[in-house]
């Protein structure tokens, strides 16, 4: 099916119908997008459907079964304290993609990750928008600083963020909202810079529409689409961060099953004998970075051929 | 160009202000404290106050930043009202002196409440000589309204008799008379004080403040040595005040205690050993509630099979004597104590520590102890108990002398002088406040100081001087160690670069120039995969196939006194790890850049006109595409760092990343700030490096500037 018979044959249709069947086509044409979004998918699922996955908490121990490697009774086997990996590597997922622990027994919808990078959609939109738009020295001044985030070392960022917040969810929301913030305004500013010559713009200054006006309701939504890809990726790069800072010993507070602590505590246990703990988080944190990458390149490759 | 130079070099010392004030904010106003993480948890608050203090962590933010830039031996010099100096000793080490008006290099310290002036002689050597005739009144007015404050607060003071508290009581009045007479100068004040402060001096014993002291450190002693006072002790901390404050490294520290105090219950109370154990798995797996619950139910009868000595322990040092010796009358008493088979298990073994380390400390009660443990061992109940209730009498009696002398001590009117003293602080000493402060010296542990220092400003040159100061964590220099891991860290990073450079820039070339084949297909998408695949998931993959299943390299890395190239072999997973993560980056922009170049129409007039398909990649493709892949990959540096972090981490490597996580965790002041003024400066050298490069390489941009 090509693109132009395409537009034709739907032309009749609803338009939202239309744009979504649009997407999916430009996904499905793509093989490694598709292999990515099988493997995001694979983790949506899992995630969402873990209880009836495993039939063990994720902080249950079993004294009699530590470091146990994969049987019947536990699939993936069992980390230091005898708790069932299988289930600490769903619980992780939910974690990380559709549910955000606030407080001890309050969840917010959408994972830790996905939040960090929309809080780093709203500020770095807006200071991007704004410094676009607005130019002069509201310009330079948001620019000079955020140059200055981008000079500091990423590592250090989050290291001194997480020391000085403390190790929670929300934290580490926080703390990859920060670091992606300056990243997503200079993007938006170059694309504001663009869009806000285009004749519309013009036509909206002089009809007197309010700058907030232009900014959010005219340049904003013509300048969704590198912003979306750009997001999507943004995603595959917080879930890298969410590990490495459980790694460092800075991510969830434990018992919770955060993937990267699961790979710093089974690390001690790999050149004893027992490398299952580190091995499994390890590999489900590198197949879902993959498979969203995967997702992201091909729809990106795929829509540059489209255009 | 060397304005181009000298922009970026302005930049970078802008961007080392921001990220050094921003560093300096978030970590002051972190939750958690830097004493708590280098001396434990078990820490008094007096002692953390003494910890911060002495580190200058207790002066305003301002203060401190300005101290960390440009040094503190100004202000010092100040306050001391002579020049402070650094010297280099002959053995290498620094230490400040103030100097004399003859130039000659002195500082001070305080025993008892006498000051002693240590000169310096030319040849090194030092001289000591009492030196008391410095010492300043402190101000009347205020002191007038401390003693008058106290003389309220002794009414309530139950450790002394009461015929001492009405000497004291009387002395302080005549004391504040004296103080509330105007138009006095020092030295008629120091007449006039003579007569009531002798009446004072006439109730201290001198040898009290040592007895407290020892008596002090073997109640530490005990406390410290025996697991189920231990456990006990966790149980309070958890269920404290400060249990919020709590940090993951200090459950992990109690859970060890827990588990100790379990391996000791094990044959005698095989119940309670399981609930300790399931204590320990609780705590040790971050689950405070469950630890809190499990212990509730054990803590009654560890204090039973102690015999409360934990209480008595507490009450000796924060000298509470009532109490302490309220405890030892229990023992003698069959109902609180019945010394029973459960008693008999544990506690002897406990009350001989208290007894030998109570006898070194004060004989007269150190023996009735030890002739009841003795009694005790022996299966003579009755016998033990005369003992320890005559012990409790002698306790009694001996609290009453110190808290009598503790008082008098504190009556007497507050002498001050600012110096330096021997571990390179400018030192506010006051005396007569009778108090002990207990400061923490580096390498020697905990000590009592009668004529307490109570202010500190600790002397540092500042960073703009070359100083970065010295480290919390390890009370050496910063720059001692930091340069030694750096220079690890720039091994591993220049042996990954070494390996990365030349693979990637040719795996690209050859992706490139095949775009669309499935030879691109496998290295941009395999590449793309290495490169997004988090440091540490790459770093436990290697590790499980080379060191754990291959068994051929170690997965980590123990260079003890060498440096890492005596050591090749631990270098081989670390350097490996971060070549594939790098590998891909660096392969998948050059990629870009050859496709982009080949559709230039350059080359397509190049194969146009014949030129053999090598000439045209080596002259007119590499060069033209290299340019992009160079640049970006200077600016990943910054990401690249964070791939060390990380690396260093996994690896147990000793370089700078592992470093500054270490300082970031322990709150470290000095060694975070000094870590990161090196990060900064290697992050925009290496932009400015890329961008001289770039110049060099492109003829276009080389030629318009010049």
């Amino acid at each position: 099916m090509t693109a132009s018979t395409q537009s034709i044959s739907l032309a009749a249709r609803p338009r939202w119908w239309r744009r979504i069947w649009n997407g999916l086509a430009i996904l499905f044409a793509s093989k490694t997008a598709v292999v990515g979004l099988i493997i995001v998918l694979f983790w949506v699922t899992a995630a969402i459907c873990a209880p009836l996955l495993t039939p063990y908490s994720p902080t249950a121990q079993d004294y009699r079964a530590q470091n146990s490697g994969p049987s019947a009774a536990h699939i993936l086997g069992t980390d230091d304290l005898g708790r069932d990996i299988w289930s600490r590597l769903l619980y992780g997922a939910r974690i990380v993609l559709i549910m955000l622990p606030v407080g001890e027994h309050v969840w917010l919808p959408l994972g830790t990750a996905i939040w960090g990078v929309l809080l780093g959609l709203l500020v770095g939109c807006t200071l991007g928008l704004v410094a676009g738009y607005l130019g002069g020295w509201i310009d330079e001044v948001v620019m000079r600083v955020l140059d200055a985030m981008m000079a500091f070392p990423v590592i250090l960022l989050y290291m001194i963020i997480i020391a000085a917040v403390g190790a929670s969810a929300t934290n580490v929301v926080l703390a990859i909202a920060i670091v992606g913030t300056p990243g997503i305004a200079r993007l938006v500013r170059g694309l504001t810079l663009d869009i806000r010559t285009r004749d519309y713009i013009r036509a909206a200054e002089i009809r007197g529409e309010r700058k907030l006006y232009i900014m959010f309701v005219e340049i904003l939504p013509n300048a969704r689409g590198p912003i979306v890809i750009d997001a999507m990726l943004r995603v595959g790069y917080a879930i890298f961060a969410m590990g490495t800072l459980g790694f460092l010993g800075l991510g969830l507070p434990p018992p919770s099953p955060d993937w990267g602590s699961m790979v710093a505590s089974g690390r001690r246990y790999i050149l004893a004998g027992s490398p299952w703990a580190a091995l499994w988080p390890s590999l489900a944190i590198a197949s879902l970075v993959v498979g969203l990458n995967l997702l992201a390149d091909g729809l990106r490759e795929e829509s540059m051929r489209y255009q | 160009m060397a304005r181009f130079i000298l922009r970026r070099l302005l930049l970078m010392l802008v961007t080392m202000f921001l990220v050094s004030v921003a560093v300096f904010a978030i970590t002051s106003a972190a939750p958690g404290n830097v004493a708590r993480n280098v001396l434990g948890i078990q820490i008094t608050p007096e002692q953390e106050a003494s910890f911060l203090a002495q580190n200058g962590l207790d002066k305003p933010i301002a203060v401190r930043y300005l101290y960390w830039l440009i040094g503190s031996d100004w202000q010092a010099g100040r306050l001391i009202g002579r020049p402070v100096r650094q010297i280099t000793t002959a053995d290498g080490f620094k230490e400040w002196w103030a100097v004399e008006r003859d130039g000659t290099l002195v500082q001070w310290r305080v025993e008892g409440e006498n000051l002693i002036i240590r000169q310096r002689l030319p040849d090194g050597k030092v001289e000591e000589k009492p030196d008391n005739g410095r010492w300043q009144i402190k101000d009347p007015a205020s002191e007038a309204a401390r003693l008058a404050a106290y003389r309220a607060a002794l009414a309530d003071d139950v450790e002394i008799a009461e015929a001492d508290r009405q000497a004291i009581g009387r002395a302080v009045e005549r004391i504040l008379a004296i103080l509330r007479t105007p138009g006095q100068d020092q030295a008629a004040l120091l007449a006039a004080l003579a007569g009531p402060e002798g009446e004072l001096e006439a109730l201290r014993d001198p040898k009290a403040a040592g007895r407290k002291q020892a008596l002090q450190k073997a109640a530490a002693a005990v406390a410290g040595n025996d697991a189920l006072l231990k456990a006990i002790a966790v149980y309070r901390t958890l269920t404290g005040p400060d249990a919020g404050r709590l940090q993951l490294s200090d459950q992990q520290f109690m859970a060890g205690q827990l588990s100790r105090a379990a391996a000791q219950l094990r044959e005698r109370a095989p119940e309670s050993a399981t609930q300790l154990q399931r204590a320990y798995e609780s705590l040790k797996a971050g689950d405070v509630r469950a630890a809190v619950t499990a212990l509730e139910g054990v803590v009654p009868l560890l204090k039973k099979l102690t015999g409360n000595v934990g209480d008595l322990t507490d009450a000796l040092q924060s000298g509470r004597y009532r109490t302490a010796a309220e405890v030892l009358r229990d023992l003698g008493d069959p109902a609180r104590n019945p010394f029973d088979a459960e008693q008999m298990a544990t506690l002897p073994a406990l009350l001989q520590a208290l007894a030998n380390a109570v006898d070194d400390a004060s004989p007269d009660v150190g023996r009735p102890l030890l002739q009841g443990v003795t009694a005790l061992k022996a299966g003579k109940a009755d016998e033990a108990r005369k003992a320890f209730r005559q012990a409790a009498d002698v306790l009694a009696g001996v609290g009453q002398v110190l808290a009598r002398s503790d008082a008098a001590g504190r009556a007497r009117v507050g002498r001050v002088f600012w110096g330096v003293d021997t571990q390179n602080h400018a030192v506010r000493w006051e005396t007569g406040t009778g108090k002990d402060v207990w400061v923490f010296i580096q390498g020697t542990g905990w000590k009592a100081f009668a004529g307490g220092p109570v202010e500190y400003v600790p002397l540092q040159r500042g960073l703009l001087r070359g100083d970065p100061g010295v480290s919390l964590r390890t009370g050496r220099p910063v720059a001692d160690l930091l340069f030694i891991r750096l220079r690890n860290s720039l091994v591993l990073a220049a042996a990954a670069f070494v390996i990365v450079m030349p693979l990637a820039l040719l795996l690209g070339l050859l992706a490139g120039l095949k775009e669309g084949k499935p030879l691109d297909r496998i290295l941009s998408i395999g590449g793309m995969m290495f490169s997004v695949t988090p440091e540490f998931a790459t770093g436990i993959f290697l590790i499980v196939i080379f060191a754990f299943w291959l068994k051929l390299v170690p997965g980590a890395t123990v260079f003890g006194e060498k440096a890492p190239w005596n050591r090749p072999e631990m270098l081989v997973l670390p350097v490996m790890t971060l070549t594939l993560v790098e590998l891909g980056y660096v392969l998948r922009i050059t990629r870009a850049s050859v496709v982009e170049v080949m559709k230039a129409p350059y080359i397509r007039t190049a194969f146009l006109k014949g030129l053999p398909y090598r000439r045209i990649v080596i002259r007119h493709v590499l060069r033209n595409a290299l340019m992009a892949p160079i640049t970006v990959i200077m600016l990943h540096v910054n990401w690249l760092l964070g791939g060390i972090v990380v690396v260093e981490a996994i690896f147990g490597y000793p370089g700078l990343g592992s470093y500054l996580l270490e300082s970031a965790l322990f709150k470290d002041f000095n060694a975070i700030e000094a870590g990161a003024m090196v990060l900064v400066v290697v992050a925009v050298a290496t932009q400015l490096l890329a961008d001289l490069i770039y110049t060099l390489i492109n003829p276009r941009i080389r030629w318009s500037t010049s």
